[in-house]
């Protein structure tokens, strides 16, 4: 990130530096269906913040929001200071961003995938050199280094691609459903990244349906027809409700209708 | 900039990753070039032909000898029975049926016009006119060469001139359709791979969801479609030279005019390609749907640009409509520097019309595209 626009993000920021993403009634309505309906909210820096919800309830179409995307039809949220109407691209360099669907091109070597999105962000040819050789070393790919990406498996390209969306050390990280079709095993394995990507100071913001994930969140918000029913941390909502897991809470503020949709 | 590079070299790498696609981008100039210059041919060889000789004289014979001795016809069979020649029109045994008259060989002597009788079969139209076209002009060659050699007959018609019209036919003297084909499949080629894929090439990067993932990254709608357009033009420009070696050496055709202006042209002519292959990109959701809108209107463009069909013998609406063809200008400016050398000023009205066609839809095309990407 040495480049000019590194310097232009920097001396832009304005707001509370200390808050990574805030929303105030942030709406988004595509027609007449309202997808996201005033939803606000604070995340602080160094913070795993967790978007529960069942499919449809609203949190890709906010995270889409938060990346500069899809631009909001009301209401104001900004991210890193930034605001997502007015600044879109301050915050896609300062943002990090993987999603659901596994975005590394499957026809390209490990080593070019690294190269191509560092060469997007404007690292510069050493800087992508240096940060190859860390990242094979960190996801123990380096005898895969040639290796078609399509012939990885699931668990390692999602390693990949989060490591990937990590190239030019963004202050926040937007995991979108990041594990989605992975077996419980490469599960944990997978936050237990995220723990360490927290640890070393960046704001981690991710979706999920799974209850077991939503355990692992600092803090998390409940989502459900466009609306945040419930925000807290894992703890304080157990004690609030006075139940044992989050598939319970989920379960008791949603009610059955979602059940086969929240899956364990 | 720099992003730009990046993005070029990534298309680079998928492209030649893939040993079909360098394949096909070698097999489908020369398999066109083959098929299509052979087959869409007007020209009319090895016409079966049926003669009915009523005279049998040595003249007829000499008459006949004349169409058995040109590629242009074959002679199936010698028809006693006149009655019977339409039968064999009718089952398809021969194209074409000559009935030299009884007296042919008195008539010639004694100064009076023989009539020789030709029966076509019109269903196909073309061909038919072709072949009597050639007809024609055999019989008349017969009667030129009749009134030099024979001295008894030439007395009386020493004073007679046969005044006839010989059209030449310049940069094409033996009126070969393939010559005239030809340039226009390079423009066909042209054609097919920078729509195809320049529009399946982005609609993939939407399946698959790295377009997404580019989307949020700090890179510029403008540098993501130069990162597309690039190769994909550049490739484009690998297939001309490719068909341009193919057609020297299959045809023995070199380009008669300026390499450079027609390399500047076909720049001109991909801003439309390219522009179509962008929006197609905007309104599909699958490679399958780009494809089929691809065709839809590669098929239009093909049939509306004169490359089998005479404009000029299309319905006047019809012939308003290919105005709106980008591909009709570019197959007249090819075929003129491919065959006649024609310099820049006497194409300036196709160019302008060309680079007019290119600008909008390049830029209706972008501009839809980054509204929808938004």
């Amino acid at each position: 990130m040495q480049n000019d626009f590194a310097h232009e993000v920097a001396n832009q920021r304005q707001t509370d530096p200390d808050l990574a993403v805030s929303a105030r009634e942030l709406t988004k309505r595509f027609g007449r269906f309202t997808a996201v309906d005033g939803i606000s909210f604070d995340v602080r820096r160094g913070e795993i913040f967790g978007f529960l919800g069942a499919n449809g309830a609203g949190k890709t179409t906010a995270i889409r929001m938060f990346c500069g995307l899809l631009p909001p039809t009301a209401g104001e949220a900004q991210v890193a200071g930034y605001d997502v109407r007015t600044q879109p691209r301050m915050i896609k360099q300062t943002i990090g961003y993987m999603s659901q669907k596994f975005s590394l091109y499957e026809d390209l070597t490990v080593a070019q995938n690294i190269e191509f999105y560092g060469g997007i962000y404007g690292l510069t040819r050493p800087q992508i050199e240096h940060k190859t050789g860390l990242l094979l070393d960190e996801l123990n790919l380096r005898d895969r280094r040639d290796t078609l990406t399509q012939s990885l498996p699931l668990g390692w390209k999602q390693r990949l691609a989060l490591s990937v969306s990590l190239l030019h050390d963004p202050s926040i990280i937007f995991l979108d459903e990041p594990t989605g079709g992975v077996d419980p095993i490469s599960r944990r394995n997978f936050w237990r990244i995220i723990y360490e990507i927290a640890d070393s100071g960046k704001t981690v913001f991710v979706t999920t349906h799974y209850m077991d994930e939503a355990e692992y969140c600092g803090r998390l918000s409940i989502m459900y027809q466009g609306r945040i029913i419930e925000i807290g941390t894992p703890g304080g909502l157990k004690e609030k409700y006075g139940l044992d897991t989050m598939q319970d809470i989920f379960v008791h503020l949603v009610g059955g209708d979602t059940r086969k949709e929240a899956k364990q | 900039m720099q992003r730009i590079l990046y993005l070029v070299q990534k298309e680079f790498r998928q492209i030649f990753r893939d040993r079909s696609m360098i394949a096909a981008l070698f097999f489908v100039p020369f398999i066109q070039l083959v098929i299509l210059g052979n087959a869409i041919t007007t020209d009319v060889t090895n016409l079966d032909l049926i003669v009915t000789d009523l005279d049998r004289t040595p003249m007829s014979r000499t008459f006949i000898e004349r169409f058995t001795t040109t590629e242009y016809f074959n002679l199936v069979e010698v028809e006693e029975d006149y009655q019977a020649l339409r039968g064999h029109l009718d089952n398809g045994r021969a194209k074409l049926a000559i009935v030299i008259p009884k007296h042919f060989q008195r008539d010639i002597v004694t100064g009076r016009h023989p009539d020789v009788q030709a029966l076509v079969d019109g269903i196909d139209g073309n061909s038919a006119g072709v072949a009597l076209g050639y007809m024609a002009r055999i019989a008349e060659q017969h009667q030129a060469q009749i009134i030099r050699m024979d001295p008894m007959l030439g007395r009386p018609l020493r004073e007679a001139r046969i005044v006839h019209a010989e059209p030449r036919y310049w940069f094409n003297p033996e009126l070969e359709s393939e010559v005239y084909i030809i340039p226009g499949i390079v423009a066909l080629i042209l054609l097919i791979i920078t729509v195809f894929l320049t529009s399946m090439g982005i609609v993939r990067e939407k399946e698959i969801g790295t377009l997404e993932q580019l989307l949020v990254t700090p890179i510029r709608s403008m540098q993501l479609i130069l990162g597309k357009v690039i190769p994909f033009s550049i490739l484009g420009f690998v297939e001309i030279v490719v068909a341009m070696g193919f057609i020297y050496v299959i045809f023995g055709i070199g380009v008669e005019g300026s390499l450079w202006l027609l390399f500047g042209e076909s720049a001109i002519f991909i801003l439309t390609t390219l522009g179509v292959g962008i929006f197609i990109s905007t309104i599909s959701e699958t490679q399958q749907q780009a494809l089929f809108v691809g065709w839809f209107f590669m098929i239009f463009a093909i049939l509306l640009s004169g490359f089998f069909i005479p404009i000029a013998n299309m319905p006047d609406v019809i012939q308003y409509l290919t105005y709106f063809n980008p591909l009709r200008y570019f197959m007249v400016i090819l075929r003129e520097i491919y065959l006649k050398g024609t310099p820049l000023h006497y194409l300036l009205p196709e160019t302008l019309a060309m680079a007019g066609f290119g600008v909008a839809v390049f830029s209706a095309a972008v501009m839809r595209y980054r509204r929808i990407i938004k």
